[in-house]
């Protein structure tokens, strides 16, 4: 009976879950180590600076600014934003996240809802996305589905769903002060892509008890996956997490 | 646990570099023929040959003229399926056609294959349009004295006449067909291949439609290069410096008509489960943006296998089912026909193929 009572109360809580992914829809895409409320600190700020060069608009740089908030062990919520200098590209988004721990393992339910101006290209983008990552102290997978619609040159057009995948792996457990991970994805905290994978390095070393430096090294080839790659844009990211 | 990460690190690395037969290892940073260098090599080549991409007459083809577009053929030992494209171009008369690249599967006995097919069709190409000329006979009833079997050695003295009396071997007549490169024409050195037979990958072409007001009118047709799923820097360079601009000046008594442009990757999916890679986000917005500047009626687009049409910003984008007789071995509406008509009016049919793969 009690089982029942918490199976029942579990679905309630994902369909609940579920309903606001697509209305507001996260889980952080930085590597900073562990994702969920360490116990202590209910709130994280996170900022990074981005530098890069990309195929179609050359070199670019940009800044990115986050706040999450911890609503206990299980809910956190968070909103962020960048602009991207040379790409003229300006981004914010809201976003929601359950996670369910089994043993040593976290499962993380998550929505995201996004808006990207591209604005060399006259283009507004809103992107829905779901996801669902499995997260272990080396290693986290993540699928999901995204909701893409642009609209352009006075023309909205709405993809066909787009599948999300993602896997990074990390050389020490991710409550480790220090850290190197890699990754393979085909999304990156703004953007999510089709069949183009990004992969790269990462890291993020512990400064204080409550603040890391992250930093990331991005390669995103174009036409990774039914095609041969070739170079598309290559990135850094650099930057603060704190959290109090 | 160490033993734990190794491992993993090898499946990722392994996952990455062999998830694909079409991905090669170091293709994951670099692949093979990178689309800067063929983008440079294109370029070089068709700026020194321009003129060998002649201008092809519409002005006195009638009402009409149509032009006939394939995608993804992949063509290995069996050329029936482009056998059968091209002759229905033939018998239709159309003013040329165009190909939207995987145009053979990687491997030079599929390319020569390919090219035998295409000069099989070049000479019925030349024996349709041109009055076949034996210059031997030509020598005999001029009265020359020289014995042309000795003197030319066997050499093919057959030469065409055009309607102005000009007279052209096989090899200086331009056959219309105009392939971009696709993805599978450049693994594996396939570049060296595809290059061989059509040498540039990044061209343009105009179709002379007449005078109107005293303007000289054209319709202009763009090859672009994105078999790696990504114009790169150089290409995208070349077209923001107008490199295939030069026909937009109305200043200058020049007018273009109609623009038909020609890509390898498509722009939309036709479906969530349709899983080839896109044009990356910056770079589809970059190219909708840019066929609109270019008044494109109409973009071309193949890769993904499967049938799409969208109208973006008043452009057309047509993405094309394969061809191939391996991915759709049933007889269907595989090939496109566009009417351009004398008042501009531009439209666009499926075109059946009877094929059946054997």
């Amino acid at each position: 009976m009690q089982i029942k009572l918490e199976i029942t109360r579990f679905m309630r809580k994902f369909l609940l879950i579920c309903c606001m992914s697509f209305a507001t829809i996260a889980f952080a895409q930085n590597y900073t180590g562990v994702h969920k409320f360490d116990g202590e600190h209910r709130n994280e700020a996170l900022g990074y600076a981005m530098f890069g060069g990309n195929v179609v608009s050359g070199g670019f740089g940009g800044l990115e600014l986050s706040y999450k908030r911890y609503l206990g062990d299980r809910w956190n919520v968070m909103a962020a934003g960048q602009a991207q200098f040379g790409k003229q590209l300006y981004s914010a988004y809201a976003s929601g996240g359950y996670r369910l721990p089994v043993a040593w393992m976290d499962f993380y339910l998550d929505g995201k809802f996004m808006y990207n101006r591209y604005n060399r290209w006259h283009t507004n983008e809103t992107v829905a996305n779901i996801s669902l990552t499995w997260e272990t102290p080396y290693v986290f997978i993540r699928v999901g589905e995204s909701l893409i619609t642009f609209h352009t040159l006075h023309f909205r057009y709405t993809e066909p769903l787009t599948f999300t995948f993602g896997f990074g792996t990390n050389i020490r457990p991710r409550w480790n002060p220090w850290n190197i991970g890699i990754f393979f994805r085909n999304y990156d905290e703004f953007y999510y892509e089709n069949w183009n994978i990004n992969w790269g390095l990462n890291f993020y070393v512990s400064l204080k008890k409550d603040m890391q430096l992250f930093g990331e090294f991005n390669i995103r080839p174009a036409g990774s996956m039914s095609q041969l790659a070739s170079r598309y844009e290559t990135s850094g990211k650099l930057g603060i997490k704190y959290v109090w | 646990m160490k033993k734990l990460q190794y491992t993993l690190l090898a499946a990722v690395a392994a996952l990455i570099f062999t998830s694909c037969e079409k991905v090669s290892p170091i293709g994951v940073l670099v692949s093979g023929t990178g689309v800067e260098d063929r983008v440079k090599m294109s370029n070089l080549y068709f700026q020194q040959h321009k003129s060998d991409y002649k201008f092809l007459d519409a002005s006195e083809t009638g009402d009409e003229y149509t032009f006939l577009v394939g995608a993804d053929s992949h063509l290995t030992n069996d050329d029936a399926r482009m056998a059968e494209m091209l002759q229905i171009g033939l018998d239709n008369n159309d003013l040329l056609y165009a190909h939207l690249g995987d145009i053979a599967d990687t491997k030079a006995e599929y390319y020569i294959n390919l090219e035998k097919v295409l000069e099989r069709y070049k000479l019925k190409y030349a024996r349709k349009y041109y009055k076949e000329v034996n210059l031997a006979d030509s020598l005999k009833a001029w009265g020359d004295s020289i014995d042309v079997a000795e003197d030319y050695d066997g050499e093919d003295l057959t030469y065409y006449e055009d309607e102005e009396g000009k007279i052209y071997s096989l090899d200086q007549i331009q056959y219309p067909f105009y392939p971009v490169v696709g993805n599978h024409d450049i693994t594996h050195n396939g570049w060296a291949l595809w290059s061989n037979i059509f040498h540039s990958s990044f061209y343009d072409g105009w179709v002379y439609v007449g005078q109107e007001n005293g303007d000289l009118v054209w319709d202009h047709f763009i090859f672009l290069d994105t078999a790696n799923g990504t114009l790169g820097k150089e290409q995208v360079d070349l077209i923001e410096q107008g490199m295939v601009d030069d026909k937009y000046d109305e200043q200058d008594g020049v007018y273009t008509r109609n623009t038909f442009v020609f890509s390898h990757t498509n722009i939309f999916r036709p479906s969530s489960l349709q899983f080839a890679s896109t044009f990356a986000r910056e770079e589809s917005f970059f190219l909708l943006n840019q066929f609109v500047e270019w008044k494109a009626n109409i973009v071309f687009c193949g890769h993904v296998h499967k049938w799409d049409d969208e109208v973006v910003g008043g452009v057309t984008y047509l993405t094309l089912d394969s061809m191939c007789e391996e991915n759709n071995p049933d007889p269907g509406d595989y090939l496109v026909r566009v009417h351009c008509k004398k008042d501009g009016t531009v439209t666009w049919e499926k075109v059946h193929m009877n094929t059946r793969k054997k």
